[in-house]
């Protein structure tokens, strides 16, 4: 019996003995690749000493050698050096494999503030932007969106609108003729003619464009912008509704608070005209902004936008409409105004530079 | 246009300050821009509009003040006082001249303008230069009529001929300048030769000197085309033409003469001599009928006011209406229009005097009555759609003018169907530029965004990606026809594929960037059916350059900038660009989108590589597969391309994939290899082309 307890405690002694490199390890210093070489000598350890073809199994087998009465006790034995075996084996591998996945989760951590993965997107032309929210304001208030020609004839940028020949407007210079004597229209006004036309009365519609001025570009001209220009006609329609109109789309633009003011004013294809302003959207028509004279107003509290008025019963007849039936109202302005406007552009040829680094500010 | 405050109150005898005259001018439409002193006066910049000459002098501005206050204007004599001179003038031309009166002043001391004068003229931006030009300056701002003085005695035989100008007569005008007229031209003359272009500008040597004694005092009237038409034609435009041209008041020539003739006794000495009054042409005032002006107040602007209140503003502003009782059976008003107003003519003028006297502020706000459902322009929402994916591939939107330099004319392929090559003149040519060279009216987009694309390179930009949708305009056939007008796309990429953020980009974009920019960008608007074929483009560098077709009609091209071209731009970089016909591209008719079951038994895929020349495309071998038409072969997609290593120069190995699938069963592998290798070798036949293993 002896000299098998002998055998089982020179086992013992002999997996002490390879063991004791990892008995005295601190966890707390090893590096991942030194915790990952003990782990992987831990295993070939484990595989060693414990498992079927180990010593401490083998030595399971010479129990057939003990005395029945003796058994018992070297069984118990052999149980206890061999638990000893794996209990440490398992407590290296454990304290390895927790250090391993602590420096795993320190090593893979990521800089979450380094940019995302994401594609560069482009950016809509600030006039699309503008031109698509005033657009969606007034379909939802039943208008058509219309658009025509942008070389027209005389006829539909003057006579139907309203400007003989001879008119000071018509001779002021400012209208750009081909070779062939067509005119780059000068307002959207010829899409309220040609859609009248087509359309017949009563009607609704909003008619955004470029047109066409000859101005030396400067930083408030360019020789081409774009107008929008709505038109209503209708049994009934007075300047009542021009004022409600402007007034809910101004408020639908820049919040409810926002107020319009009418003055009167001059424009051959309309009478009574009248140029319209609103409350300023970053002052609230206070004039101040931030205690200092505010920017978009210069101080005024007011906006001048636009033109408008009731259409001149000799536009509506150029359209074949009865004036002394119908009547109705029409407003326009510019699009790159109302632009520079809201968004404090000093140079307005900035609109059709095309630099990125001014498209890329709008979304 | 400057107005004194001060001077405003030696008109009418307003209780308002300065504010509040500013306020109530600019709520009746003479918009008052800003208020400055002067001295101790205010004066007022106001915005004037062209429709209201008479408010080009204080008397004008007084008269809207004194509408709503019940005011008199201080007007001062319209009385013809001194002697007849049936001699003194005679009218040639009666046509150009309606009105004439002529005030000799005898004896004057032209000298300095005493204080008060220089002040009030100074205030208004004018500049004093002696007492008798002053006192002509300041009647003109006070009471709207410009005038000219002449040293008599430098007139041969002291006296005024009016008359057209005589082909090849010339005239130094007080500029100092030799002009040439002609018989469409209105001359003051004296016995001999013009003294003066009537209503525009005097002569130098009839002009007042420090040495002139005797002065005759033009105050007249001029047809307003003709005083236009010679100041367009002489380039020459006074504040004389001006007023002149807009219209001045026919009645006001005396009282006018009587203010200058006073004042120039006050202030220069002279005594009053002969005066002479030519009126040879007179007009009716102009009438406005209104059957009930109340009535139409209300039907265009939704004001209620009462007919005797429409009466008193009119009344107020000098449109009076005509005793209806002296016309029997009249159920109409009717209203004459003053003589120094030229903008009354139907009832919605009158409306609008009422209007703003009664003021726009008292307009109520309400929305017309709801008429029907709105409506965007047919194609705005795949246009938007379109807009929205492009810039969501990195491209930003560019609006460039619509002229452009002549010089791009032979260097950019339009798109297909817009240039008419039939005709002599293709393209729209503007009779002027103001941007240098810009009198081509673009018949492409491509040289505006390859100028867009050499401004952001200039600001160390390298990674660039634009896009425009704008119209683009060609001649068109037919005696009279208007220009034709295109919608189109158009894109052009240079530099890398770049981040949101990053500093750098990930690889240089290719002719398969653009490619597929404009693919995406179709289907984005529901066209599919797109085919690329290899073409020669005139800008596009060829071997990388391609038709665009959709169900088989050309609508544009894609490739990249041809080497001469980035040469001229200074392109340091491939640049490709891409423009297509929007306008015809969205007019074709799109088939219903219809569904397709999906099959619920797996597919099976094998890839083959192919060895091909340059001779046989990608299309080529698609193709093929699909004309053995193979019921199984459900597929072919492209894998990719590889050139170099283990081929020959000039060769590449295509690799594709084909998919196999049957909607009625699970395909067994052998019956795939089957097909398979049938496709494969028959495609190699066919084309002529091996494959690899
Ligand atoms: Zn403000």
């Amino acid at each position: 019996m002896s000299e098998e307890r002998n055998s089982v405690e020179a086992i013992k002694v002999a997996f002490e003995t390879e063991f004791a490199k990892f008995s005295g390890i601190d966890l707390e210093a090893a590096s991942l690749n030194e915790a990952e070489l003990l782990l992987h000598e831990i295993s070939e350890l484990k595989i060693l000493h414990t498992g079927k073809k180990s010593p401490i199994a083998g030595a399971m087998k010479l129990i057939g050698r003990i005395p029945p009465e003796e058994r018992g006790s070297f069984g118990q034995f052999v149980q206890v050096v061999e638990r000893g075996i794996v209990e440490a084996i398992g407590a290296v591998e454990n304290g390895l494999r927790s250090r391993i996945s602590l420096l795993k989760i320190e090593l893979e951590s990521l800089d979450v503030t380094i940019p995302g993965r994401r594609p560069r997107t482009g950016h809509l032309h600030p006039i699309t932007i503008l031109r698509q929210k005033i657009e969606d304001i007034f379909v939802s208030m039943g208008y058509a969106i219309e658009d025509d020609r942008e070389i027209e004839t005389d006829y539909y940028n003057f006579d139907a609108l309203n400007i003989p020949e001879g008119h000071p407007a018509r001779e002021s210079q400012d209208t750009f003729y081909t070779t062939e004597g067509f005119a780059l229209r000068s307002q959207t006004s010829t899409v309220q003619i040609r859609a009248m036309e087509r359309r017949g009365v009563p009607l609704r519609i909003l008619a955004p464009g470029r047109v066409f001025r000859r101005d030396t570009p400067d930083m408030t001209h360019t020789p081409m912008f774009h107008q929008l220009e709505g038109l209503c006609v209708d049994k009934g329609i007075t300047m009542a509704h021009l004022k409600g109109t402007v007034t809910e789309w101004l408020k639908r633009m820049y919040g409810p608070d926002t107020v319009t003011r009418f003055r009167p004013s001059y424009f051959p294809f309309t009478e009574p005209s009248a140029e319209f302003d609103f409350s300023c959207f970053k002052c609230a028509g206070s004039g101040v902004f931030q205690g200092e004279r505010c920017r978009p107003c210069k101080g005024s509290g007011w906006i001048e936008l636009g033109g408008s008025g009731m259409v001149h019963p000799n536009v509506l007849r150029a359209c074949g409409v009865d004036p002394t039936i119908y009547s109705g109202f029409a407003f326009g302005f510019g699009l790159e105004r109302m632009t520079a406007l809201m968004y404090s552009i000093d140079d307005i040829r900035h609109m059709f530079e095309n630099d990125v680094r001014f498209l890329e500010q709008f979304s | 246009m400057d107005i004194s405050y001060n001077w405003l109150r030696d008109l009418v005898e307003t209780d308002l300050t300065a504010d509040e005259v500013a306020a109530e001018l600019t709520r009746v439409g003479l918009a008052v821009e800003g208020i400055h002193a002067h001295g101790c006066d205010l004066v007022f910049d106001i915005d004037l509009t062209s429709n209201r000459p008479d408010c080009l002098s204080h008397l004008g501005v007084a008269r809207e003040i004194a509408v709503n206050q019940d005011l008199e204007i201080a007007t001062g004599s319209s009385d013809a006082v001194a002697d007849a001179a049936p001699n003194l003038v005679s009218i040639v031309h009666p046509e150009l001249c309606y009105r004439f009166t002529a005030r000799i002043i005898r004896n004057v001391k032209i000298g300095p303008s005493p204080q008060w004068l220089v002040d009030r003229l100074e205030a208004i931006g004018e500049r004093s230069i002696n007492n008798v030009a002053d006192i002509t300056n300041y009647v003109m701002h006070e009471l709207g009529q410009p005038m000219h003085s002449f040293d008599l005695d430098k007139l041969t035989d002291n006296r005024i001929v009016v008359r057209r100008a005589k082909a090849g007569e010339t005239i130094q005008t007080l500029d100092d300048v030799e002009r040439k007229l002609d018989e469409s031209m209105l001359v003051i003359c004296d016995a001999e030769k013009p003294a003066a272009i009537g209503g525009i500008m005097g002569g130098l040597d009839s002009s007042i000197t420090e040495s002139t004694v005797n002065v005759l005092l033009e105050v007249a009237y001029f047809d307003r085309a003709n005083i236009r038409s010679t100041s367009r034609k002489l380039n020459l435009a006074t504040e004389a033409s001006y007023r002149f041209e807009r219209g001045v008041d026919i009645e006001n020539l005396i009282r006018a003469s009587n203010r200058a003739a006073k004042l120039t006794q006050e202030l220069a000495g002279g005594t009053l001599g002969e005066f002479i009054n030519v009126y040879p042409t007179k007009s009716t005032p102009k009438t406005v009928e209104s059957p009930d002006i109340s009535a139409a107040v209300q039907r265009l602007t939704g004001l209620t006011i009462e007919t005797n209140e429409c009466v008193r503003i009119l009344s107020a502003l000098g449109i009076m209406p005509v005793d209806r009782s002296q016309i029997p059976n009249l159920r109409s008003q009717i209203f004459v229009s003053p003589s120094w107003r030229h903008d009354i003519a139907i009832e919605e003028d009158l409306v609008e005097e009422i209007a703003r006297h009664a003021g726009y502020e008292n307009i109520a706000a309400e929305l017309p009555p709801v008429f029907g459902a709105g409506e965007y322009q047919p194609n705005e929402p795949r246009e938007k759609r379109l807009r929205r994916v492009l810039a969501d591939m990195g491209f930003d939107e560019a609006l460039s003018y619509s002229f452009i330099d002549t010089r791009h004319d032979e260097i950019f392929e339009t798109v297909p169907n817009l240039v008419d090559s039939d005709l002599t003149e293709q393209f729209i040519t503007l009779q002027d530029a103001v941007i240098d060279g810009a009198v081509r009216m673009r018949p492409s987009i491509l040289p505006g965004l390859l100028d867009a694309v050499r401004l952001n390179l200039n600001h160390q930009r390298r990674d660039i990606k634009l896009f425009e949708l704008g119209k683009v305009f060609a001649a068109a056939a037919g005696e009279d026809s208007p220009p034709k007008e295109q919608k189109l796309l158009a894109i052009a990429l240079i530099g890398g594929e770049i981040r949101q953020n990053k500093a750098i980009s990930e690889r240089d974009l290719d002719f398969y960037d653009a490619k597929g920019s404009i693919e995406a960008a179709l289907a984005a608007v529901s066209v599919d059916n797109v085919s690329f074929i290899p073409a020669v483009v005139r800008h596009l560098r060829q071997g990388q350059a391609a038709r665009i077709q959709v169900d088989g009609r050309d609508v544009g091209s894609v490739g990249r900038l041809n080497d001469d071209l980035a040469t001229t731009y200074k392109f340091r970089q491939s640049i490709f660009v891409a423009e297509i016909d929007l306008q015809t591209v969205l007019s074709i008719e799109q088939a219903p989108l219809a569904y397709r079951p999906l099959s619920i038994y797996p597919g099976i895929v094998r890839d083959i590589s192919f060895v091909v020349g340059r001779n046989v495309s990608f299309d080529d071998i698609r193709d093929s597969v699909a004309e053995m038409n193979f019921a199984l072969c459900r597929s072919t997609t492209y894998v990719d391309i590889y050139e170099g290593k283990g081929l020959a120069e000039g060769e590449r190995s295509l690799t594709i994939r084909l998919e196999y699938r049957s909607d009625e069963r699970t395909l067994v592998e052998q019956e795939v290899e089957d097909v398979h290798s049938q496709i494969v070798v028959g495609v190699g036949k066919k084309l002529g082309i091996s494959y690899r293993v």
